[in-house]
Formats: structure tokens, sequence, C-alpha cells
């Protein structure tokens, strides 16, 4: 098999010390457990297929794809061994080996034809002169509501938001492994914002414009964490860090201190900060294993519930709705649930 | 393996508990050690009698089990080197039963440490022998390695915490070891002879434990010093001094060079440091044996001394030695970190000596190794750190791991202090305890006649650990 994108982490197999330090909090390996399912079960298949020991089968790739991507393993490793960047150049030679996951493809594809993930090209932006670019991302852009909720709250905060035609910021391409096909849409992305500055309402997309296109991005929670008014909304929440947000942009104080500012009480779950789980909707796992997606969640939703508060809140649109769906999955087995609201809903209830 | 025992297995733990693809073989065939061999099958069992039904099976038809825990061993202890049955004892991970009355708690084996301790601490206990790998390592691991840690000094081995065991015989049977009780006069300590036996002897099932309090107190203290001599001295001084540290840790010039190049920690460049911690109840007692400890330091010229109870300084403190791991990794580019004549024990009195001896045996073989380790306990760690996919590299770590092995029998020292021996370090170790082999063979023989838990492990491992097995690394033909 061809193995372009892994030789390159030929040597950060070797530096791999094979400690299994990296499966103490992977979510997947917490449901599945099989060492197979760990980080380092991965990154021994990665060896195994870079030296020909093992043959690639679509087993094999969905091993790979049974991934989150919620950089847990990362700081956990006591070798500082680049994980993800392995997994995601493992998935792409197993691509381009023919074993890519059909959902995945429709993904991908439905990017090319219309821009964003959805396959939808009556999908549209609500453009709007401003000042400053504000990038919203296929998740936002599929769900007005919120995201109009956001722009209202940048506007009550001085902000001015300048909201262009948009396409995907290409996340997509490089998670699930279509390297190859990335460079064109790399292109195109680049051209309709060739701009610097840039505020990113969605945690995933702020994160890759900052390490794929090097953009100076603010994340919204910031913005609205300098500026938010004191205000008494009351009420008693519990928040959950989603992982980009919190493993990797390291914005872990910004959403408790805007909640503490409008009035509302938090209570943690005894996973937070940057130790936080993952609700199981990241990596391309929601499509390609929309089971095991369910049972990290509902991990993370059962938590959630016995802190007792009146509802969580999250900042990230793709946590919201997986655990939304994990709350009403908990309420259909007559347990206990939690309602699930994107933090904007209660930013703008306190200073609207 | 064949297919109709493949479906008699199938119905003892169900079909999501096993596993045949090529995938999960090659994967449950590595540990954290040099060497890789593939399994055959592998089997995660849930309860007792499943054990009991494998263990009968695979006795009739001669077929390895290997037990595994974490397979965080770094001698090749879990590796499948006959190929078999790898048993996954992950699963069956339930504490028991917690009695803080009879300061014991009864646990499953693939119970996680950390997960143990955390059940502890609301009743104001700890299992101690807190191994680095805590956080992955199970109790079934840890037994069979005689697993310990930077608090042995203080609290002992895994050996010194076990009070008795259940464990599935090679034949499938079901025996009680130990006791519930803290002492238990004579006979055969069978328990005990389990605590090391590398998963040779039998499948530990349930493991009885012994506890001690949370100490109240904790304060941990660092010295620099110029010469390593010195620090060896002061080592030396502060055992015998009746002094009773509950850490005891060495870095020697190359383990804090790598802190500092690849972590930027900004440790002190000098020869040696020395970190030191008591504990206790009693706030007095803690200071007085700091300041015992302290002042042996100076006398030995320690400088630079700092010491704290606050927790985040005592974590800044610690940081550079719980970073070391990662930082060595990444010593030099192209080269890897081998766990490779890793941990012997020494007297205390050769402690600065076999440091030495360490860095000149390194030089002589083209290789990088540091000294470091829980030297209160007599623990001297070492990695050796090479181009791992480079042939002569592995001609070179062959005679520096032999010539260190004979330096250190020479002094009276042992060759394995924690991680344990399996294929590795089994060529010297067979050299040190040559008289007792023919007797291990027939404990062996009378506990696994037909050979088949953990084969070629210990005494019965290939003589040459280079080519035991298959090496995990790309080595160029
Ligand atoms: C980064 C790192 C740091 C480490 N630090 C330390 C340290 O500070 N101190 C220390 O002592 N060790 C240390 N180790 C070594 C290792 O973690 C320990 O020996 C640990 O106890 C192994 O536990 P495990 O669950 O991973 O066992 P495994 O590696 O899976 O197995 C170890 C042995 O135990 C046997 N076994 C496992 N379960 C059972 C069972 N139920 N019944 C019978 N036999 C069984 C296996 O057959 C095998 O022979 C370290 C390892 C790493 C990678
Ligand atoms: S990124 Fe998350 S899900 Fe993926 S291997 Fe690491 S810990 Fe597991
Ligand atoms: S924690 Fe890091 S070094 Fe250890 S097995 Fe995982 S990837 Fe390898």
């Amino acid at each position: 098999m061809e193995t372009k994108y892994l030789n390159v982490w030929k040597n950060e197999l070797d530096i791999c010390i094979r400690c299994g330090y990296c499966f103490e909090k992977c979510p997947v390996f917490g449901v599945l457990n099989w060492e197979s399912d760990t980080p380092r079960g991965k990154a021994i298949l990665a060896y195994g297929l870079l030296s020909g020991e093992i043959e690639p089968s679509q087993e094999l790739a969905d091993k790979f794809f049974q991934c989150t991507f919620c950089r847990e393993c990362l700081g956990s490793c006591s070798a500082d061994v680049k994980l993800i960047d392995l997994f995601s150049a493992a998935r792409a030679d197993m691509i381009t080996a023919g074993f890519a996951h059909d959902a995945h493809k429709y993904m991908v594809e439905s990017v090319k034809k219309t821009g964003n993930i959805f396959n939808d090209s009556e999908l549209k932006a609500p453009v709007s002169e401003g000042e400053t670019t504000v990038y919203l991302g296929c998740q936002y852009l599929g769900r007005g509501n919120l995201t109009k909720t956001y722009l209202n709250i940048l506007e009550k905060l001085g902000i001015k938001p300048r909201v262009k035609e948009e396409i995907c910021c290409g996340f997509p391409f490089m998670a699930l492994g279509f390297r190859d096909e990335f460079e064109e849409h790399r292109k195109k992305f680049l051209e309709m914002f060739p701009e610097e500055d840039i505020i990113a309402l969605c945690p995933t997309c702020a994160a890759f414009l900052e390490e794929e296109y090097g953009k100076k991005v603010r994340h919204v929670m910031e913005v609205i964490a300098e500026r938010v008014p004191e205000a008494k909304l009351g009420g008693k929440v519990t928040y959950h860090d989603p992982c980009d947000f919190s493993r990797e942009l390291g914005l872990i104080d910004e959403p408790r201190e805007i909640l503490e500012k409008i009035g509302v009480e938090v209570v943690e779950m005894p996973r937070n900060k940057k130790d936080s789980s993952c609700c199981g909707g990241g990596g391309g796992i929601l499509m390609s294993d929309a089971e095991l997606s369910g049972r990290i969640a509902d991990g993370r939703i059962r938590e959630a519930v016995a802190t007792g508060a009146e509802m969580l809140v999250t900042p990230c649109p793709t946590c919201e709705k997986v655990l939304k769906e994990a709350s009403m999955a908990l309420n259909k087995e007559g347990e206990n649930n939690i309602p699930v609201r994107n933090i904007c809903q209660l930013i703008w209830k306190a200073i609207k | 393996m064949k297919q109709e025992i493949i479906d008699k297995l199938k119905a003892i733990v169900g079909e999501e508990n096993i596993r045949t693809d090529p995938a999960d073989r090659y994967i449950y065939g590595s540990d954290s050690s040099v060497h890789v061999a593939n399994a055959d099958v592998v089997l995660r069992p849930r309860t007792t009698e499943q054990v009991q039904a494998i263990a009968r099976l695979a006795n009739a038809e001669k077929i390895p089990i290997i037990p595994r825990g974490a397979g965080s061993g770094m001698s090749g202890h879990a590796v499948p080197i006959d190929g078999g049955i790898v048993l996954d004892m992950k699963r069956m991970n339930k504490i028991l039963e917690i009695r803080p009355e009879d300061t014991l708690v009864k646990v499953q084996p693939g119970v996680v440490d950390d997960d143990l301790n955390r059940a502890l601490k609301p009743y104001g206990f700890m299992f101690p022998p807190a191994p680095a790998s805590s956080r992955i390592a199970t109790i079934g691991g840890e037994i069979a390695n005689n697993a310990s840690g930077i608090r042995s000094v203080k609290y002992g081995a895994t050996r010194d915490s076990v009070l008795g065991m259940k464990v599935v015989l090679a034949n499938g049977d079901l025996v009680n070891l130990g006791a519930n009780t803290r002492v238990e006069a004579s006979g055969y300590q069978l328990d005990r002879l389990m605590v090391g036996s590398e998963g040779t002897l039998g499948i530990i099932v349930e493991a009885t434990l012994k506890l001690v309090p949370i100490p109240k107190y904790r304060c941990i203290g660092i010295a620099k010093f110029d010469k390593l001599e010195e620090a060896g001295e002061a080592i030396c001084d502060v055992i015998s001094s009746g002094a009773q540290p509950s850490m005891l840790e060495l870095m020697d010039n190359i383990a804090i060079t790598a802190v500092n190049n690849t972590l930027d920690m900004g440790l002190p460049d000098v020869e040696a440091i020395l970190l030191f911690e008591a504990d206790g109840m009693v706030k007095e007692a803690v200071d007085f044996e700091m300041e015992r400890i302290k002042a042996i330091c100076e006398k030995h010229n320690g400088f630079g001394i700092e010491m704290s109870y606050d927790a985040k300084e005592r974590a800044r403190i610690y940081a550079g030695r719980k970073k070391l791991f990662a930082s060595l990794s990444r010593y030099k580019e192209g080269y890897a970190c081998t766990s490779l004549a890793d941990d012997m024990a020494v007297p205390y009195s050769k402690m600065a000596e076999t440091a030495r001896k360490i860095h000149d045996v390194a030089d002589k073989n083209n290789i990088i190794m540091t000294a470091y380790g829980h030297c209160g306990s007599g623990v001297m760690h070492t990695k050796i750190l090479m181009d791992p996919t480079k042939k002569e590299q592995w001609e070179d770590a062959r005679r520096a791991v032999e010539e260190i092995y004979d330096y250190v029998r020479s002094i009276g020292g042992t060759t394995s202090a924690e991680h344990g021996i399996a294929l590795s370090k089994a060529p010297s170790w067979k050299k040190e305890k040559a008289d007792q082999l023919d007797l291990m063979r027939a404990v062996k023989k009378a506990f696994d006649p037909n050979n088949i838990l953990n084969p070629h492990k210990l005494m019965d491992a290939p003589d040459d650990w280079v080519t035991a097995t298959k090496l995990r690394y790309p080595v160029e033909k």
C-alpha cells in the first residue's frame, strides 16, 4: 500500500514508547474497551501499514475512523507524539487505497458541490456590511436562529459584523482524510477570505482557520467576554467545554466569566476545562458510527444530569446537537435528563 | 488456531468478547517493550468461571495463555512469544469490597491503580505502590510484576501491600491464596510466590490488598549538586541516618539537559539534582524529616535547596522529573528511547559510581544513557537512546546492556528493581539467579505442567534478547 502521508510520521512512530498512557481517557476506548480502539492501538496499526506487516482493509480503515479527534490523547501522551496528525495521515492513505467511508465521501462531495456539508445550495449566509469579518461555518450556517443570536449579541456589544458569502473552512477534507482534494478547496477558500483577522462562531472552524491558514482568529466568546455587561439572569447551569475550544484554543475561563457576569451560577461536571470529556460528535464518527457517537454522548450527558443543574450550555453547535439527542434519548428511556442549549441563548436573554 | 477451538472460546466468552482479525492480533502482540509477536486470538473474560473454562480448554489443547493488563510492561511481559490466547483482563475491573475498618480492599485484577486510589480517597486510605504508570496499570499487572514507584522508599513494593488473592491455575482450578489478615504465620506463602511471577504461574482473578492512611501533610524539596558523587553520598547518608523520606529521587545531568532542551524547564545545569519528600499525619514530624534531609544535603554541598507544602509549588518542583520520559523520547532527532537495562537496584553506597559507570558504558558503545531514579530504594533507572533503525545500534545496545549488568552483579546489585524480567532482562537475570533456575523450573512445572502460562519468559526466555522476538522498530536489513 502507498503510504504517502504516513511516511512523514515514520519517526514519530519510533518516538512513541507504546506506554499506553494515551488510552486512559480516550472516549472511544472508554466505550468499546478493546485496545485496538485506543490511540496506542491506532499508532501500532499505522506502524503496521508503514512496515507492510498489516494489509489495508475496510475494517482497518474503520478503526482509524473511530476517533472523535477530541485531542484527549495528546494531553496524556508521555512522549508528545502528534497522534491527531498521525491518524489523519492514516485516514488519507486509507482513502487513497480505496477505503473511504461512504458517509464521509458524501460529506466532502457535498462541500465540493454546494460549499457546505449539508449538500444544500440554498443555504446562504445572512450577508451584511460591517467592520469585522465574522465566519459562521457550516454548522451555524445551517442554524440561522443561533447565528442571528450571535450577530445580535455582537451588535449589542458595539461590533459591526461583516458577514460574507461562505464556503466550508475545509476541516472535513483534512480531518476525514481527503487531503488530495483539499488543495483546490483551500485556494477557493483563501480567495473568498483573504482577510487576516476573523471572528469565528464555531470552535472547530476557529481552530482550523488558525492552524491551517495561519489566520488571526478570535472566537466570538473571547470578544463577548471582553465586552459583556453585568446582568442578573439567575439560574444554575453546567458548562460543557468543547474539545477544540478548551484543549486547542485554550478558551476555558472566558465562557465561565461570561456566565458569572450575567448572573448565572456554574456547577462543574467532574470532568471539566482541559480535562473535559468528549461529546462524541467530532472526527466524523457522527456520520460513520452514530451508535458509538451516541454511547459517548450518553456518558457525558449523564455527568451533566448528575450535577443537578437546570441546563447544560456549550458554545459548540455540534456538541449542542449531539448532547441534545443524548438527553432526549434519556428522556425516552424514562430517565432524568437535562435541557441542552447554546450558550448564546442565555447571553442574549441576559443582555438584550 | 483451529476453527473448532475458536468456536469453543466464543461459546465461553460470547461473540463480542473474542477477536481474531489480523489488526487485533497485531496490536495485542506488543507492549511497552522493544518486542513484538502476534497473538492468535484475543479474549476479554468477564468472570472467574470464564477464565477457568478458558484455562481448561487451553490446557487440554496445550495453547499458550498470556494474561494481559494494560500492556505497559517494559520488557515484553505480555508479548505472546509463542502466539496463543491473549487474555485481556481489563474488563474484570470491579472494586468488590472496601473495608476501611480492616484496612483492606478486595478487587478484580483489571482495576486500574488510579481508579482504585480515587475510590479509596473518600475513606482516607490509599494503595501505596504508585508506579509512574498508575493511570493505566492494572492491579493484576502490578501484582504479577511486583511494581513499585517513587514512594516505595517508605511504603515498599506491591509485594508489601498484598494480603491474598484468588488464582486460576493452568488446569482451570481456582485457589484461594494468602489471608485477609495483616499477618499469617508459616507454611508456603504461595500468594507471595505469585507476586512477581509475571503471569507464568496462574491467572489472578481477585486480590485482597492492604491499605494505608493518606498522609495529611506532604512536603517536597529539591537540592542541587555540582558533583554527582556528592549527591550519591547524600543519598547514602539520608538512608543510613534513619531519616524517613517518602520519596528520594536522583536526576543526572543528561536527564536535566533532556528536560531543559525539550521542555524548556529551566532546571539548573548541575551534575545532579536530588528531589526529596516527607509525609505524615503531624506537620512537626514532616518538618523534622525535611530539615534532617536538608541538613544532610547541605553537608554534602547540596545548594539552592527549596522546600514546599503547597500543592502548586510541589507540582512545579516535581515537573521536571515527571516530564523526563517525554523529554528523553525527544532528546535527539532520529533517536528513540528504549526500555533496556532500565531499572537495576544497587547498594546505596554504589549509587554515584553506578551513574558514572552508566555514562562510561554509553560513551564506549555509541549510545546515550541517562541515570535517574528512585534512589531512596536503591533503584537506578536509565533508558537507552539510540537510532533504532540501524542494525549496528542494536549490537551497541546489546554490548552496553551486558556490560552494565555485569557491573551491577559485580557490586551486589540486581537486574530489575521494579519493572520485571520477561524477555529483555532475562539473559542477565538468568546469570544472576543461575543457582536457582532449576528450582524455579520445577516450581513452574508444578503449577503449569504443560507450560501454557506466559511461556518462554523469565528462566525459560531466550538467551539473546535482541533476537528473542521481532523488534518493534524498522531495523534496516
Ligand atoms: C511510562 C511507564 C512508566 C512505568 N513506571 C513504572 C514504575 O514507576 N514502577 C514500576 O514498577 N513499573 C513501571 N512501569 C512498568 C509497568 O507499568 C508495570 O510493571 C505495571 O505494573 C504493569 O501493569 P499492566 O497492567 O500494564 O500489566 P501488563 O504489562 O499487561 O502485564 C504485565 C505482566 O503481568 C501479567 N499479568 C497481567 N494481569 C495478570 C493477571 N490478572 N494474572 C496474572 N498475570 C497477569 C502479564 O502476563 C505480564 O506478564 C512503567 C511502564 C511505563 C510504560
Ligand atoms: S483524539 Fe480522542 S477519540 Fe481520538 S484517539 Fe485520541 S483520545 Fe481517542
Ligand atoms: S501515550 Fe504517547 S508514547 Fe505512550 S503509547 Fe500513546 S502515543 Fe505512544
